[in-house]
């Protein structure tokens, strides 16, 4: 049977408007500010098989790993009208513990037909540190609760015991519950719209219009991937250290193989599971490699399955990619930054005009206390972009693998927490010149304001930074200064975990720098007197960094 | 004495005039391009309607100004002051990459850039406490500097100035007496709402629009007084209420949605003089389609809206657009799949049709190949369509990739572009939790009539209200807005801990605002309306919810009710209200109007004409449902009387619109002179 275009269209449109209302639901619904603020979820639909259909907003990278789960949940289970799933063990999800999946079978008239489904970090999973937030971590036991496709509605009935056993077992379950009802009108708004399009067009026309699309997504992608010249292209980089064994660097390769219409990702050369929790799952891997690959060919046409086809992804099993049970994975997001760029900076030998150089290595930091006055308050710190092969990088941006995040305000977070800051500004310390430069990172200062606070922070790459590409100068690194321009001063390089602060306290954090795109001494001198009068750069350091005339520089102030 | 009205709309492509007289109840409707100078193409459709000054009390203005200032990126060089160490804030932004695969996401760069961001010492807690004094010799260095580097305007935005205003003001008179050349304005004077970001951002828009929208405003009031006008001079604002030349010179930034505005209002008073409180707007233009929903009666409204990525906070009328119309472009995209717009022709090149070179199919070439539009009498035969040119382009960009016929690839591309308009309805209903089916849809603009019977049949609407002169429906609106003043105030406090006395206190303060702001307008505020709301959240959420706040929650014992009618709106929200779950305070809005006279609609007289007085012709017309031609009866809309009724298919055409009727539906002209089309077959399914 062949559908007719327009309808095939019209159906496919349908879905895509879907997936966003079922992000608006979400996004208006949470209580969690992970969820609200910092938009760390993903929501797909899929078919009866787990294909993508459609996607909503929020992580890259979460979108591409729910169709795997739902995968493994076919082959696990079996699904009744009503039910609602929860996941999170990694070697299904492909990311970290918290990041828990909750998903519904949409049946019409009796049959299965689709699935809705919501990935989003919980404000709190057990385990051994608030927020789901293990630094150092060995086993996967220590970062929280497992599920394992378990049913919390069975047939439309809530698992009372269940759902009470989840709240027990969470630090903060008022928040937790909350989330759970903002996921279930979130799968339920997905649920209702793909059941009036079964309704309109019949539920086999509805399937065929997804299939026919993904056929012919998928050409599309072998034609973009023919765009690229045939070849071997690898890449390397290092891991300062796993969190646990702080001495040991780690070192990561990518090898990607470009032949005709098709491409082959491997991991070869990567370097075996770590002991602390720096390691990434294989499903994980496999769905950055397919959505940086749809980030460098076509990055605003609507994902389906069909894009995901052209692509293979190998790895030898338990290495940092392809991280297996009981690995620890909390701290997996560093690796995927890496997974990210690596492919990047790899292609960029031969598909310059596509590739950035790199946006900066992760900032986060938490502040928590449990207790009767209990919270959590944590956010990912904007940083430099990489720099475009025609612009600078955007300046105080999120990092790659956080999507479309945004920051926290400053009076929203006085509103929230026992925090009052002195300075959200640029890091002028840069050194990701070029013929464009990388955006800027920030400084985010703050005194806490009471008593017993844990602060705990997410760095990495500050002795491997980051690169720039085609001779711009590196990204830069993460510096947290405790109690800065005191007596009592401590300067940090690295992550930390359990730093316990007291009233008055002061933290400073230095966000990195993007890296730079070409030769620096290539750069529009006009460009180098702009961000002199904007006081980016002095004029001595921009003659010196740049090989410019003073006087010509001068003149163009 | 007579008091005469008179609205002016500036849109795209014409200035519409609208004249009316309530003496004799008759409106007069001139239009002219909008090209060239505006100020002077106001007076000249002024005199080309033949309006006496003298006899004229009020002018109504919709102005594209501040919008084209932004879209365009040619404003004022200004300069920022912020509190110490927060100077970054307006580039910093959110941060965030709203096309999650765009490796190349570029945000929008700061209107006021680094070198003219100054800081002061001074701060508050977010309760309004001072924690650091102003230090002024600070503020009147950084003024003074500002100065010497030639800028025309100051914006002021402090931390939490929105929870005490005492430090900007203070800045603020500084500035002012130091510099009196320049125009400064600070955050408090324009929204006491927390978000740093967003809240300096509106303050930089208003001080970046400030000087070219008081420029253009004053001209005019000199060009008033010259022609001896004694009446008062009103600008429409975002909010859909009007306001006086004045403000609208301090504060330009609450007129970004001038344009826009005027038809929802028009739409409003529509529904109040039909008796219907459920109603869509929908205002079709050749490049985007804009929907508006009046539920029960009221206007749906926003507190933050984008303009370029660039965020303004104000209150506006929830308006949504999608790239939609007559000349929106009919292609193909990478993977094969059939898209329309958000490209259009504009009017130049405009349509392959128009015969003016234009080699896409656009939307109205599609409506030219299937006999909507008659091609030797469009716009009252003031324009020949070229029929070949149209069938060229669709069968050569669509229908032959596509291996479509002409005809079903002419009805694909307005089925894909009616889809469009129905999320964007969709929108505006559903995801705030209102059904599509309870409400009616006015239709309006020039476009409005070829897509209304295709929406009513996809979203089994109610009807659909076509009012008489579609296509300046929006000038008619200015005429029935009312004066207008919205305030607001964020604080945090959980809803446990507010009395109902303290709850009454905070609501007095922003009314006794109200009250000074009108009597400075010189209007009577014994009269004024208030509305007074609550936003209110879930402890532990971000977004809240904006609650009515009745008279009677102010003499309670407890603020319960409030509480009740919170859980009833999220329930039909987000269908999971949390009936024992905190409920949090975030702040307090006010909105405070005066009514304006309005022009009542008329009858139309009784008439013994019959319909077949208003045939002019048949015509063949595709309907994609049937998938065949129908030969169809075209009627002349000012010959059709009150009470005629009419099935489809059928054509009703006037000069500058045209009215679509499908098999299977029924139009009745009402007393008033508007269409009711209704879907007849769907509601007897429904029955």
């Amino acid at each position: 049977m062949s559908i007719d275009p327009i309808t095939r269209q019209v159906i496919r449109n349908a879905l895509v408007a879907t997936a966003k209302e079922m992000q608006t639901t979400l996004v208006k619904t949470a209580h969690n500010p992970l969820i609200y603020e910092v938009q760390d979820f993903g929501m797909v639909l899929t078919n009866r098989f787990g294909q993508m259909i459609a996607e909503g907003s929020g992580l890259p990278g979460f979108l591409a790993c729910l169709p795997p789960t739902i995968q493994s949940g076919l082959e696990l289970t079996t699904f009744n009208e009503g039910d609602i799933l929860l996941s999170n063990e990694p070697d299904d999800t492909g990311t970290h513990i918290s990041d828990t999946v909750l998903y519904m079978p949409i049946f019409y008239k009796g049959d299965l037909v689709a699935f809705s489904a919501v990935m989003a970090h919980w404000a709190d999973i057990g385990g051994m540190m608030p927020g789901g937030w293990c630094p150092n971590s060995v086993s996967l036991h220590q970062e929280g609760l497992i599920f394992s496709h378990n049913k919390l509605y069975d047939a439309g009935v809530l698992n009372k015991e269940l759902h009470r056993f989840i709240l027990r077992n969470v630090r903060y379950p008022k928040l937790v519950d909350g989330d759970l009802n903002a996921k279930i009108s979130s799968c339920q708004t997905g649920a209702r719209r793909y059941l009036a399009l079964c309704e309109r067009y019949s539920k086999e026309t509805v399937e065929e219009a997804m299939l026919e699309t993904f056929k012919l997504s998928e050409e599309r992608m072998r034609r973009e991937i023919e765009s690229i010249p045939d070849g071997s292209y690898s890449a390397e980089a290092f891991i300062d250290h796993d969190g646990v064994v702080r001495g040991k660097r780690h070192r990561m390769q990518v090898n990607i193989t470009v032949k005709g219409d098709s491409m082959h990702i491997d991991w070869e050369g990567t370097d075996p599971v770590a002991k602390g929790p720096i390691n990434h799952p294989f499903v994980g891997t496999a769905a950055l490699c397919a959505t940086t690959l749809k980030s460098l060919t076509m990055p605003l046409d609507a994902t389906n399955d069909g894009h995901l086809r052209p692509l293979t992804v190998t790895a030898p099993r338990n290495t940092l990619v392809s991280a297996y049970y009981p690995a620890p994975c909390d701290s997996y997001g560093y690796v995927a930054e890496i997974i990210v760029h690596l492919i990047v900076r790899a292609l960029a030998e031969i598909i310059p005009e596509r590739c950035p150089a790199t946006t900066y290595q992760m900032c986060a930091y938490s502040l928590s206390r449990e207790g009767e006055k209990g919270f959590i308050g944590g956010e990912p710190v904007d940083g430099g972009g990489g720099a475009f092969p025609h612009d600078d990088g955007p300046s105080g941006i999120m990092f790659a693998g956080n999507g479309d995040a945004p920051n926290t305000p400053i009076e929203v977070m006085e509103n929230r927490y026992p925090m009052r800051f002195s300075e959200y500004s640029f890091n002028l310390n840069h050194r990701g010149i070029g013929k464009y430069r990388g955006g800027y990172g920030v400084v985010r200062e703050f005194q806490v304001l009471e008593d017993n606070i844990d602060f705990k922070s997410s760095t990495e790459n500050n002795q491997n930074p980051f690169w720039g590409l085609a001779g711009g100068g590196d990204a830069g690194v993460s510096t947290i200064i405790i109690n800065p321009r005191s007596s009592a001063e401590i300067i940090l390089n690295e992550r930390t975990d359990n730093l316990w602060l007291s009233k008055g306290d002061t933290i400073r954090i230095e966000s990195p720098n993007g890296g730079g795109w070409g030769k620096p001494e290539e750069r529009d001198p006009k460009r180098i007197a702009a961000d002199v009068k904007n006081g980016f750069i002095s004029l001595d350091d921009a003659v010196k960094q740049y090989k410019q005339d003073k006087d010509l520089l001068e003149k163009l102030i | 004495m007579n008091k005469s009205h008179l609205a002016i709309d500036v849109g795209g492509t014409f200035i519409d005039f609208i004249h009316f007289d309530p003496a004799s109840q008759s409106l007069k409707v001139e239009k002219i391009p909008s090209s060239g100078a505006l100020e002077s193409r106001f007076f000249e459709g002024i005199e080309k309607l033949g309006v006496s000054m003298e006899n004229l009390q009020m002018i109504v203005h919709g102005s594209t100004q501040v919008v084209n200032t932004i879209v365009q990126e040619n404003g004022a060089k200004v300069g920022l002051i912020t509190t110490k160490g927060f100077r970054d804030v307006l580039e910093l932004g959110r941060g965030n990459r709203p096309e999650v695969y765009n490796l190349f996401y570029q945000p929008a760069p700061p209107l006021v850039p680094r070198y003219l961001r100054y800081e002061v010492s001074e701060r508050l807690d977010y309760t309004g406490n001072i924690l650091t004094p102003l230090n002024e010799p600070d503020l009147e260095q950084a003024v003074l500097a500002l100065q010497a580097e030639g800028v025309e305007g100051i914006a002021i935005c402090f931390l939490h100035a929105y929870a005490n205003p005492i430090h900007e003001e203070r800045a603020a008179e500084l500035a002012r007496k130091l510099c009196p050349e320049l125009q400064v304005c600070s955050s408090s004077e324009i929204v006491r709402e927390f978000r740093e970001f967003e809240r300096t951002s509106t303050t930089v828009l208003n001080a970046y629009t400030q000087p070219r929208m008081s420029t253009y405003l004053k001209k005019l009031e000199r060009g008033l007084a010259e022609r001896k006008y004694k009446g008062s001079f009103a600008v429409m604002q975002s909010s859909g209420g009007i306001t006086s030349s004045k403000v609208a010179q301090q504060a330009p930034i609450r007129t970004i949605q001038s344009g826009p505005a005027g038809g929802v209002i028009g739409v409003a008073e529509l529904g109040k003089q039909l008796g219907i409180d459920n109603l869509v707007a929908a205002d079709v233009g050749g490049t985007t389609f804009d929907v508006a929903l009046i539920s029960g009666g009221a206007l749906l409204e926003r507190s933050l809206t984008h303009f370029n990525k660039r965020p303004a906070l104000q209150t506006t009328i929830d308006i949504v657009s999608v790239g939609a119309g007559g000349g929106s472009i009919a292609h193909l995209d990478a993977e094969g799949g059939l898209q329309v717009g958000p490209q259009s022709a504009q009017a130049d090149p405009g349509p392959a049709c128009f015969g003016f070179g234009g080699q896409e199919a656009t939307v109205t070439d599609a409506q030219v190949v299937l006999g909507y539009l008659d091609p030797e009498r469009y716009l009252g035969e003031r324009m020949k369509l070229d029929v070949e040119a149209a069938r060229r382009v669709i069968q050569d960009k669509v229908g032959t990739p596509l291996n479509l016929s002409l005809e079903a690839a002419a009805a694909g591309i307005l089925h894909i572009a009616n889809m469009n308009m129905t999320y964007a309805i969709r929108q505006v209903t559903l995801e705030r939790g209102h059904d599509p089916r309870d409400f009616s849809l006015v239709s309006y603009g020039g476009g409005g009539g070829l897509f209304a019977s295709a929406l009513l049949e996809e979203l089994s609407m109610k009807q659909v209200i076509i009012p008489q002169h579609p296509a300046a429906f929006s000038a008619y609106g200015l005429l029935n807005a009312d004066y207008r003043e919205d305030l607001s105030r964020t604080f945090v406090k959980a809803h446990a801990d507010m009395m109902p006395s303290e709850l009454k206190e905070r609501l007095s303060e922003l009314e006794r605002e109200a009250r000074d702001w009108f009597n400075d307008q010189g209007l009577d505020s014994s009269n004024v309306k208030l509305e007074r709301f609550a936003e209110l959240r879930y402890l532990g959420q971000e977004h809240t919810l904006k609650i009515p706040v009745e008279p009677t929650d102010l003499v309670a014992s407890d603020l319960s009710g409030l509480r009740n009618r919170f859980d009833d709106y999220y329930d039909k929200a987000y269908a999971h209200a949390l009936k024992d779950h905190e409920l949090e305070f975030v702040g307090l809005r006010l909105s405070a109007s005066l009514a304006s006279t309005k022009p009542s609609m008329k009858k139309l007289a009784p008439s013994s004409a019959l319909l077949q007085d208003a045939f002019e012709r048949m015509q063949s017309v595709f309907i994609a449902a049937q998938k065949k031609r129908f030969e169809c009866p075209v009627y002349a809309r000012e010959k059709l009387q009150a009470g005629h009724s009419l099935v489809g298919p059928a054509i009703v055409e006037e000069w500058n619109s045209t009215v679509l009727l499908l098999p299977k539906q029924s139009l009745t002209v009402d007393d008033f002179g508007n269409l009711i089309i209704k879907n007849d077959a769907t509601k007897k399914v429904k029955a």
